[in-house]
C-alpha cells in the first residue's frame, strides 16, 4: 500500500525490512543460543564445581584450576598447540602453490581438482586415518612393497611425531587449500601485470603483490586449520599411539575413564580461552579490511 | 610532411610486419608503423580492431607470431615487460590497493633499489607535477581517492619508472565526460612538459584528435591510415576512416564514365555531379559533411541539388541538426547555424562539389 506522505515512506520501508531481517534471523539465533551459547556456558560453569561431582548447583571453587596448574597438563596443551602450529606451517608451504594453480592456472581443470579434494571429505576422518595405519604398519603397504622390491626390512613407520603431523596435514588440507585459493583469486591479474611491467621480478611480484593481497585467504585458512588441529584427537591416537597425549585426549579421559567432569570442563574452558586469545591476536595483527585496501576512515 | 623532416622526429619504436594469431584468428595482421621520439602517438580503432592485442605486444605481455618490434633499433620481441624500458597505464589503472598513494608511486623506485629518502623526494615531485598535494595525498589510501585522483596516481607511478615510452590502454574511458576532457588536456600538457614519448590506445577518435600529434586508425587487425589529426580529418583515406571520424554522409555512387555518378535509392536514381571523374560502373562513396549541406532558397545555384523531406530536428546549441529523407530508408544529416533555421517539411538540399570527396568503400 502506498502511503500518502512521500517523505516518511523510506524510513517506514527501512524499519519494515529490518523487522523482516530480525524475524529471518530468529531460527538461527535460537539454534545458536540453545545449541552453542548455553552448552558453552554450562561447560564454563561446570569448571568451577567441586571435583568429581555431577551437579551444577553447588558453591563455585577454583579447585580444578589449581589441579591443572599443579599437574602436567601444560605438556598436553603445548603438544596440541605445537602440533597445530606445525600443521599450519606445513600446509601453507604445500597449499600455496596448489592454490595458486587452482585460482590462476588450471582454469577448466580447477573444478576437477576441487571435486577430487572435496570428495575425500565424504569418507570419515577415522576411516581415512586407519587407511594410513595399514599403509605404514609393519609389513603394511609401504613396508611390504619395500621388502618385496628391494628386500629391505622396514619396521613400523607408525607411532612417531612426523606421522602424526602427516595425518593432520592430510586431514586438514582442504581447510587450508580452499580459503587460500579464494584469497589468491581475489588478486587482480592486472595488478600483478602492472608490478611486472614496472620492473619487478617474479619473486618481487609474489612478495610485494600476491602475498599481501592474498593474506586474507592465508589468514582464514591458517586460523581454520589451527583451531581444528589444536582440538584434534584422532591423529595422535590412531597414528601416534601413546607417543603424544594431546589436550583433547586429556579432556576426553577426564569425562570418560576418570569421571571427573568438573576437571574436564575446566581444561576445556582453559583451552578454548587460549585458542581464542591466539585467534584474536592474529586477527588484530592483520587487519583484513586494511589488507584489502577497503578501509575508509 | 614537415614533422618527419625535423631532427627530433627520429623513430624510437619501429613496428615491422607484426602479426599476432590466436589459433586460426588473426588479431593483428602485418602491421607497420613507427613512433617518433617525444611525440604523442595514438592507436585508435573500434573494439575488435586488434588495438589491445597490438598494445600488449608493444609492452611485452604478448609475443608477436611474426614480425619485429624494435626499440631504438634493438629487437625487443622476446624481452619480458620487467626488462623493457617502457611501461603502461592500464585501463583498470591496476594500482596496488594495499599501498598508500606515496608507496604506489615509489613502487618502481623501490624495485630499482633506491633509498627511501630518494624515493620520497621523487614521489613528492611527481605528485606535485600531477596536481596532487603531497601533504594530503602521500599517505592517503587508494580506496579514498576519486576516479580522477587515481588516474593521476597511476600516471605518477608510471612516470616514476622513467620509461622511454609510456603506453596507455584507454585509462580515461571509465570517467565522466567533463573529467575526461580535463584529464585529456592535462595528459597532453604533461607529455609536452616531460617530453616523453606517449603511445595511447583508445576507441574514441575524439580523444585521439584532442591529444595526439599523430594518429593511426586500426580496422580488423590492420592500419587504415596514419597521420596528423588535421590531415586525417581533411582527407580520410576511405569510407571507414571518414565514418569513424564522426557523423558524416556517405552516399553510394556508381560512376558514369565522366564526373557524374548515379545514386540509386531504390525508388529513384539521382544523377549527381562528382568532384572527380569516376569510371563507368565503378562504385565509390561520396563524402559530404553535415555542415556542407544547405537548404536552397528558390533560384539559388548549387553544384548538386536533391529534393528532400525534413524528418527531425535536434538542437546542438548554436547549431541545429536535421535528419532529412531523400527516399525511404535513405537519410542524410544536415547541420546549420541556428540563424538559418527552417520549419519547412519539404526542401531542396544543395552542396558544392568542392565540399564533397570520393572515397573507396
Amino acid at each position: 500500500m502506498k502511503t500518502s506522505a512521500p517523505v516518511p515512506a523510506p524510513s517506514a520501508d527501512a524499519s519494515g525490512s529490518s523487522l523482516f531481517g530480525a524475524l529471518a534471523a530468529l531460527p538461527f539465533g535460537a539454534l545458536m543460543l540453545f545449541g552453542f551459547v548455553a552448552p558453552l556456558l554450562c561447560v564454563v560453569w561446570f569448571g568451577f564445581m567441586p571435583p568429581k561431582t555431577f551437579a551444577l548447583l553447588q558453591a563455585p571453587t577454583l579447585a580444578n584450576y589449581v589441579t591443572i596448574f599443579q599437574q602436567t597438563y601444560f605438556k598436553s596443551i603445548l603438544w596440541s598447540l605445537g602440533l597445530a602450529g606445525l600443521t599450519v606451517v606445513c600446509l601453507l608451504v604445500i597449499c600455496y602453490p596448489l592454490a595458486f594453480a587452482l585460482a590462476k592456472i588450471f582454469r577448466g581443470g580447477a573444478s576437477f581438482v576441487t571435486y577430487a579434494i572435496a570428495t575425500s571429505l565424504f569418507v570419515s576422518e577415522n576411516i581415512r586415518l586407519f587407511g594410513w595405519v595399514i599403509g605404514f604398519m609393519k609389513n603394511g603397504v609401504v613396508g611390504g612393497t619395500l621388502a618385496t622390491l628391494f628386500d629391505a626390512q622396514v619396521d613400523s613407520l607408525l607411532y612417531n611425531i612426523p606421522v602424526i603431523v602427516l595425518g593432520m596435514v592430510y586431514v586438514y588440507l582442504p581447510f587450508m587449500l580452499f580459503p587460500l585459493a579464494l584469497g589468491i583469486k581475489m588478486v587482480p591479474d592486472q595488478v600483478r601485470e602492472a608490478a611486472f611491467d614496472l620492473g619487478a621480478s617474479r619473486w618481487q611480484v609474489f612478495r610485494k603483490v600476491d602475498l599481501p593481497l592474498s593474506l586474507p585467504g592465508v589468514l582464514i585458512g591458517s586460523l581454520l586449520v589451527f583451531v581444528l588441529s589444536a582440538g584434534a584427537i584422532a591423529e595422535a591416537k590412531i597414528l601416534g599411539g601413546q607417543k603424544v597425549v594431546t589436550i583433547a585426549a586429556d579432556i576426553e579421559s577426564e569425562f570418560t575413564y576418570a569421571q571427573n567432569w568438573p576437571l574436564g570442563s575446566a581444561l576445556s574452558t582453559l583451552f578454548i580461552g587460549l585458542t581464542t586469545v591466539v585467534v584474536f591476536v592474529a586477527l588484530a595483527r592483520f587487519d583484513l579490511e586494511k589488507l584489502l585496501g577497503k578501509k575508509r576512515d | 610532411m614537415a614533422a618527419s623532416d625535423s631532427p627530433s622526429a627520429a623513430p624510437i619504436l619501429d613496428v615491422v610486419g607484426v602479426t599476432k594469431r590466436f589459433g586460426t584468428f588473426t588479431a593483428v595482421d602485418a602491421v607497420n608503423f613507427g613512433v617518433r621520439d617525444g611525440e604523442f602517438f595514438t592507436l585508435v580503432g573500434p573494439s575488435g580492431s586488434g588495438k589491445t592485442t597490438l598494445l600488449r605486444m608493444l609492452v611485452g605481455m604478448e609475443k608477436p607470431t611474426s614480425g619485429e618490434i624494435r626499440l631504438r633499433g634493438k629487437v625487443i620481441n622476446d624481452l619480458p615487460p620487467n626488462q623493457r624500458p617502457t611501461c603502461m597505464v592500464f585501463q583498470s589503472l591496476a594500482l596496488f590497493p594495499h599501498l598508500s598513494v606515496g608507496k604506489n608511486v615509489e613502487f618502481p623506485l623501490e624495485i630499482r633499489g633506491q633509498s627511501s629518502g630518494e624515493r620520497r623526494t621523487r614521489a613528492w615531485e611527481l605528485l606535485k607535477l600531477l596536481h596532487l598535494d603531497p601533504h594530503r595525498y602521500y599517505d592517503k589510501n587508494i580506496a579514498q581517492c576519486s576516479g580522477g585522483e587515481r588516474q593521476r596516481v597511476a600516471l605518477a607511478r608510471a612516470l616514476a619508472y622513467d620509461p622511454e615510452i609510456l603506453f596507455f590502454d584507454e585509462p580515461l574511458s571509465a570517467l565522466d565526460a567533463r573529467l575526461r576532457k580535463l584529464l585529456q588536456k592535462e595528459l597532453k600538457d604533461i607529455q609536452r612538459g616531460t617530453k616523453k614519448t606517449f603511445c595511447y590506445v583508445t576507441h574514441s577518435l575524439e580523444e585521439a584528435m584532442v591529444m595526439s600529434d599523430r594518429v593511426a586508425i586500426l580496422r580488423a587487425g590492420g592500419i587504415e591510415q596514419i597521420g596528423r589529426p588535421d590531415e586525417i580529418y581533411a582527407s580520410p583515406k576511405n569510407a571507414f576512416v571518414a565514418e569513424f571520424m564522426g557523423e558524416v554522409n556517405l552516399l553510394p555512387v556508381t560512376g558514369g564514365g565522366d564526373s557524374t555518378g548515379a545514386w540509386d535509392t531504390g525508388r529513384k536514381t539521382l544523377a549527381l555531379a562528382l568532384p572527380a571523374p569516376l569510371a563507368a560502373g565503378v562504385q565509390k562513396k561520396l563524402l559530404i559533411r553535415p555542415e556542407s549541406l544547405r537548404f536552397l532558397r528558390p533560384g539559388e545555384v548549387a553544384g548538386n541539388r536533391v529534393p528532400v523531406r525534413i524528418l527531425n530536428e535536434f538542437s546542438l546549441g548554436s547549431r541545429i541538426q536535421y535528419h532529412v529523407e531523400v527516399a525511404p530508408g535513405h537519410t542524410l544529416t544536415v547541420e546549420r547555424l541556428r540563424e538559418e533555421r527552417t520549419t519547412a517539411t519539404e526542401a531542396e538540399l544543395g552542396w558544392e562539389l568542392a565540399d564533397s570527396q570520393l572515397l573507396d568503400a
